[in-house]
């Protein structure tokens, strides 16, 4: 192994990183936005909603993520939607992520006893105020493990928006590994700030689990 | 305060025509007829699946009724007009699994309805959710979450949640059938207490000694069907029906 190499790896690599992060907490922020929505119409009583809800999250959950950036990178301007990379990769990986999102939600609302949902009713609160006062803030909690796996599995998904000219930590070793013909010096030290990155989420999402877990 | 103190012409507090409900092939509520006046206690008894809670539950629109009416003083309760939020509002209910709101302290649970629903101000809803606390014991309780305080407890909160709405009407769903036996006492004295103040109760129970005690009526059902009501002494001294007889004989063995 050449550690001098590696050395020199590090600041080019992180710069890589970086807009990885960029990408994900982007795409977890719009995912996780849109997937409460979905969620909702999900377990709507309005049928169409709920249908058109459930359509999405099959289609978005049963193609893989690389075919839907190459759809909406390749495939938009032949739409006349010319985006940018950066663009297409959040809209691509927020679209994907929100689906799972959706069903995390949707599980965690219902996992809520169906209690608080009448007790809320009985003080006169409309749906709409049950949810926010109290539905949501308990689903909250109980949210925070599964959501941490799918913010990471989605860090790690992000490394596919190489394949659409973006330049994130995947593509930067790539390009490295090109040029330099090290496979393995570039390879681990791409690893390693996968690593890095996920362990930060693991410690970040463990610390709110905690500290949502005062009252139980 | 004399409780039955209806005046002639006055509407009933609440009054149920015709009410009737199905659960798939089951009818369990069929064809119910019954009228609560202001300040009265109607205790309802009977077998488990006769529909005791289910005819609470239509009350508060926990379940929609089927056919038949239901009237708050006098006015209808449908759920498409104006109304009808105004009206539920009237209505407290108490469930049998007390349903606390787990994420917020004792006083948090008592203040949610005035400030989410009433739209009041802190400082009042604090108020009246501590002179509440104080009526239900539990002042000292206060910033406790739920998960803290034992079965009694929470019932006892979820009493001062229902009030803290000041609803004329409050619905209990065997409010004790949840909880250890040396902790019914501590509900049911605060469930007298509000009977005392004059408060307009319809309580589904098994504590017949609360029945007998406390309610101005008590109404026995089976079937889905009312068989019999009658002042507490009448019921329980003399049945008319032979399955009330049959019932209170296993429930008082």
């Amino acid at each position: 192994m050449d550690f001098e190499y590696m050395k020199n790896l590090i600041p080019i690599l992180g710069l890589g990183a970086v807009t990885t992060v960029e990408l994900t907490i982007l795409s977890v922020f719009f995912g996780t936005l849109l997937g409460l929505i979905l969620a909702l119409m999900k377990i709507s009583s309005n049928i169409l909603f709920s249908r058109a809800a459930g359509f999405y999250i099959y289609v978005m959950r049963g193609t893989p993520l690389l075919l839907q950036l190459f759809a909406i990178y390749y495939g938009g301007p032949s739409l006349g939607i010319n985006l940018p990379p950066f663009v297409a990769a959040v809209l691509g990986m927020s679209l994907n992520s929100a689906a799972y999102v959706a069903e995390i939600i949707r599980a965690g609302i219902q996992s809520i006893d169906k209690g608080q949902m009448e007790a809320a009713r009985a003080l006169g609160m409309t749906y709409g105020q049950a949810m926010r006062r109290v539905i949501l803030p308990q689903a909250y909690r109980r949210l925070i493990p599964p959501m941490g796996n799918e913010f990471i599995a989605l860090l790690k998904d992000s490394s596919l928006v190489s394949n659409i000219a973006m330049v994130e930590l995947m593509r930067v070793a790539q390009q490295m590994y090109a040029n330099s013909f090290k496979p393995i010096e570039v390879f681990t030290l791409a690893g390693i700030y996968y690593l890095l990155l996920t362990s930060v989420f693991t410690v970040v999402f463990g610390k709110m689990e905690r500290r949502f877990s005062v009252y139980e | 305060m004399n409780k039955v103190s209806v005046k002639a012409g006055e509407s009933p507090m609440i009054f149920i025509e015709n009410l009737q409900k199905s659960f798939g092939n089951l009818k369990v509520l069929d064809n119910i007829n019954l009228a609560v006046s202001l300040g009265e206690v109607v205790v309802i008894i009977g077998p488990s699946g006769s529909g005791k809670s289910t005819l609470l539950r239509c009350i508060k629109y926990l379940e929609h009724p089927e056919s038949g009416r239901i009237f708050v003083e006098g006015q209808p309760l449908e759920p498409k007009n104006r109304s009808f939020r105004a009206l539920q509002q009237e209505i407290g209910m108490v469930f049998q699994h007390f349903n606390l709101f787990p994420h917020m302290t004792a006083l948090e649970n008592v203040m949610e309805g005035p400030i989410t629903v009433k739209k009041m101000r802190r400082e009042e809803a604090e108020k009246i959710a501590m002179d509440l606390l104080g009526k239900v014991g539990l002042a000292d309780k206060r910033d406790e979450y739920p998960s803290r305080l034992s079965g009694g407890q929470k019932q006892r909160v979820a009493i001062a949640r229902a009030l803290a709405m000041q609803p004329k009407v409050m619905l209990f769903d065997e409010p004790t059938s949840a909880l250890d036996p040396e902790l019914v006492g501590e509900v049911l004295t605060v469930m007298k207490g509000l009977a005392r103040d004059g408060m307009t109760m319809m309580v589904v129970t098994h504590e017949m000694g609360f029945a007998r005690e406390v309610a101005d009526r008590v109404v026995f059902m089976d079937g889905g069907r009312i068989l019999e009501e009658d002042v507490p002494l009448n019921i329980f001294k003399a049945p008319r029906h032979e399955r009330t007889k049959s019932f209170l004989e296993k429930i008082i063995a």
